[in-house]
């Protein structure tokens, strides 16, 4: 099923948005990362802590869902479709990977984080032995910015079933019997 | 977004059924495929061999009796946090 021409614009207004946002959200995300792996300072890592939390689980988790949805509508609803085409096909990869991720990490490490960090009772050495999820978020964002590259490139390469698909729409005679008696 | 390119052969203006065979994968696929292979090999050895130690929060727990001393250690499921500065004022 094709879109037509304006609500396609408009879902890829918002995945644009939604997906750029997210590599911005991240972008922000990160000092707070690089201050949990450098600072000493409890109340400095605390701050930082929280910080990561709300930005995980506010901003960027609903990006990333947000990112997935529009991408899948909008495959399936051009002539690219999801499957037709490498750089479709690895960025919807990439992408669900990234998230996966991402929501195992807010609800693992950076909430476990946000609750040491906000408990009055926890003490400044406990808070100083937290650690960080740069690795992460580091990997993350080389990850987002290979996507944006696929995305903007769009390497030429068909997959099987994208040259399948093509060879059935130019020439009625390789479709199938069954559909063929349909029409 | 432009519309997907059309592999058509100009030099064959009748459309008739194709015998070529399916094109090959492209050669950044198989280097991205190799490399993608290579890192998550390196990740799973990383993780079953436990050389950047325990993954997971609890890598981050502090050492000597393990645990924060406090009752935190539960830390939300649904990733949300409620902020300090949203408590209003106590007493």
């Amino acid at each position: 099923m094709t879109l037509r021409r304006r609500v396609r614009k408009l879902i890829l207004i918002v995945h644009l948005t939604v997906s750029v946002g997210w590599i911005g959200a991240v972008g922000a995300y990160i000092p707070f990362d690089i201050t949990a792996a450098t600072s000493q300072d409890s109340e400095t890592l605390r701050t930082a802590y929280i910080a990561m939390a709300l930005i995980a689980s506010n901003v960027l988790v609903p990006l990333a869902l947000a990112t997935v949805s529009t991408g899948l509508v909008i495959s399936l609803g051009t002539r690219w479709g999801l499957l037709q085409h490498y750089w479709v096909l690895i960025s919807f990869l990439l992408t669900v990977a990234a998230t996966v991720v991402l929501w195992l990490q807010t609800t693992g490490a950076i909430s476990y984080f946000a609750a040491v960090a906000t408990d009055p009772t926890t003490s400044a050495a406990d808070v100083q032995t937290l650690g960080n999820t740069l690795g992460h978020s580091l990997g993350g964002t080389v990850v987002l910015l290979m996507i944006l590259v696929l995305n903007v490139y769009k390497p030429s390469g068909l997959t099987r079933y994208g040259w399948r698909k093509q060879h059935e729409q130019r020439d009625p005679r390789t479709r199938t019997d069954a559909a063929r008696s349909g029409r | 977004m432009g519309e997907p390119p059309r592999h058509s052969n100009t030099d064959d203006p009748e459309p008739r059924p194709d015998l070529r065979p399916p094109p090959a994968v492209p050669g950044w696929v198989k280097v991205s495929g190799i490399v993608a292979l290579v890192l998550a090999l390196l990740i799973a050895i990383v993780l079953l061999t436990g050389i950047g130690g325990p993954h997971g929060p609890a890598r981050h727990e502090p050492s000597g009796d393990g645990a924060p001393s406090s009752a935190a250690g539960m830390h939300t499921v649904t990733g949300r946090v409620e902020s300090p500065l949203a408590a209003g004022p106590t007493g």
